[in-house]
């Protein structure tokens, strides 16, 4: 589904990213990694927010590298991006419809959609006149999901979707991301709470420095002698 | 409730011109064209940019109609619409590069805008008529104020119409997220570019509408009184006293200071713009939502 192929990013002068591939197919997959790895950067490279100097990302075939961000938003990727997420001042509804309105696919089936988000997260119908900024952490991240699913992704990209939130909630966070993908939508999430984020996805990668130093499925990840020192602390 | 008040205040306003004197109708006709300017700056502040350009495309539009009947035998009325199609091009133009910029930058490149098209007025003398300006032999219906004010009332009208539509489709979503969080807004796969230059050109043609209409009201253009910073600075007054980000804030706004504005030239004709001034500093100080965001603000919390 998502390909990428030999990519290198640069902020000016300096490389982050050295010609990284991954895949996503029909699955959950992570990507791991310290402060500064540059997952954010691949994952704003994704979207069309910052251009590679070398290197094709392909989505359903189709080369997108280049294109703009709402261009690749329409071709069916949404983004839960980290901590700012929401728009404060706009209720629980206008927040959901706004995931889907620009969408044309999504807006066709407006009430699906949120029929299909009210199933994940029941907690938003009974929100939905509430201001988005009045409500707790947790909700809120839920709402930035619930409006990233109104857009009728394929691929569903959360960038350090636990951050901020208390452990009872990342538990309830990462369940509903499972339900998710059993849905049929596709995930790529980054994550530094390891822990956690190996129960949800099918595939991870670690990357440090810019490389890609580990890649394997999630229950051998968690043997790996590199990733219980260094993010597992056992 | 809702849709008999504003019917009642458009029968007012409609036949206004038959009930009072000829003072009132001028008055009210400036006021409407300030609300107008108030209205467009607010769409653009809608979207997080804030504009200093109003005065530049009011005065675009004022030249482009004036010359537009001076040269070109255009009828007045018509007029308007030239004055309104040649600051929706120019906007256009100057838009896909200035659209780039943000917050700071764009304010003071609008700013710079102004002054550009002042520049020019003032020097391409053989079509402008340099610094003297120019002067028609008539203003439009033959100086007629009570045909000028419902020109100018149905003008206002559809402002306000374009302001409310802004406010009620998916248009809203995609300002107010652009103003909220641009990341978001493009996550969202809104093409905040092609939104940006929409809102840029619609508001820029409003502009430029309101100076045309102006200018053929009083007949002549003159660069320094033509793209004057009143025309930037009492629109953006009234948007704040009223309360930015709706269409009723800077309607109520105008008419607030419009009236005040008249009444304290009556009582002192020296000085008023010493209260007027204070007027606006204390609103903006302690009615932070506006007039009408803090009368709605006491309403909903009773």
């Amino acid at each position: 589904m998502l390909e990428i192929k030999n990519l290198s990013i640069a902020y000016g002068k300096v490389q982050v990213i050295w010609d990284l591939s991954i895949t996503v197919g029909s699955e959950a997959v992570g990507l791991f990694g310290p402060n500064g790895a540059g997952k954010t950067t691949l994952i704003n490279c994704i979207l069309g927010m910052i251009r590679p100097i070398s290197g094709n990302i392909y989505f359903d075939g189709r080369d997108i590298t280049g294109l703009e961000t709402y261009q690749v938003v329409r071709l069916g990727i949404a983004l839960v991006p980290q901590e700012r997420e929401l728009f404060p001042l706009m209720t629980v509804e206008e927040n959901l419809k706004s995931g889907a309105a620009y969408i044309p696919h999504a807006r066709n089936q407006l009430v699906d959609r949120m029929n299909f988000v009210f199933t994940i997260f029941p907690v938003l119908k009974e929100r939905l006149s509430q201001k988005a900024g009045t409500m707790s952490g947790g909700e809120q991240r839920m709402l930035a999901v619930g409006r990233a699913l109104m857009a009728c992704p394929k691929l569903l990209i959360l960038d350090e979707p636990s951050v901020g939130l208390q452990p009872s909630i990342v538990t309830e966070m990462f369940a509903k991301l499972k339900q998710i993908r059993m849905e049929g939508v596709s995930i790529l999430l980054t994550e530094q709470n390891v822990k956690q984020g190996l129960k949800v996805i099918d595939r991870g990668y670690v990357i440090e420095n810019g490389r890609i130093v580990i890649e394997d499925k999630s229950e051998k990840l968690a043997q790996e002698e590199h990733i219980k020192r260094a993010y597992l602390g056992v | 409730m809702k849709t008999l008040s504003i019917i009642a205040v458009l029968a007012l306003a409609i036949i206004l011109p038959f009930i009072a004197d000829i003072y009132l109708i001028h008055v009210v006709s400036t006021i409407m064209i300030f609300m107008c300017l108030a209205l467009s700056w607010d769409m653009m502040l809608r979207t997080g940019q804030l504009s200093f350009g109003t005065a530049g495309f009011f005065g675009l539009g004022a030249y482009a109609a004036i010359i537009a009947v001076d040269d070109f035998n255009v009828n007045p009325v018509m007029s308007i619409f030239v004055g309104a199609v040649f600051a929706a091009l120019t906007s256009f133009g100057l838009g896909i590069a200035v659209l780039k910029l943000r917050e700071m930058y764009f304010a003071i490149t609008t700013l710079a805008l102004t002054s550009v098209f002042t520049v020019l007025a003032r020097n391409l003398s053989d079509l402008t008529g340099g610094a003297a300006g120019k002067i028609l032999f008539n203003a439009i219906f033959d100086g007629d104020p009570k045909k000028t004010y419902w020109l100018i009332l149905s003008f206002t009208i559809v402002v306000i119409v374009l302001s409310e539509i802004f406010e009620r489709t998916r248009v809203k979503y995609a300002i107010s997220s652009i103003r909220n969080d641009e990341l978001v807004a493009k996550s969202s796969g809104i093409n905040i570019f092609k939104y940006l230059l929409i809102v840029f050109v619609i508001t820029s043609a409003i502009q430029g509408a309101a100076g045309a209409i102006y200018a053929q009201q009083y007949a002549f253009v003159e660069p320094d009184s033509t793209f004057s910073a009143n025309f930037l600075l009492l629109p953006i007054a009234m948007a704040l006293v009223g309360g930015i980000y709706s269409t009723i804030g800077p309607i109520v706004g105008a008419l607030v200071l419009g009236f005040t504005s008249e009444y304290l030239k009556l009582l002192m004709p020296y000085g008023h713009l010493i209260i007027y001034g204070i007027i606006i500093v204390l609103t903006v100080i302690f009615l932070r939502k506006g007039v009408y965001g803090t009368i709605m603000e006491k309403i909903r919390s009773k």
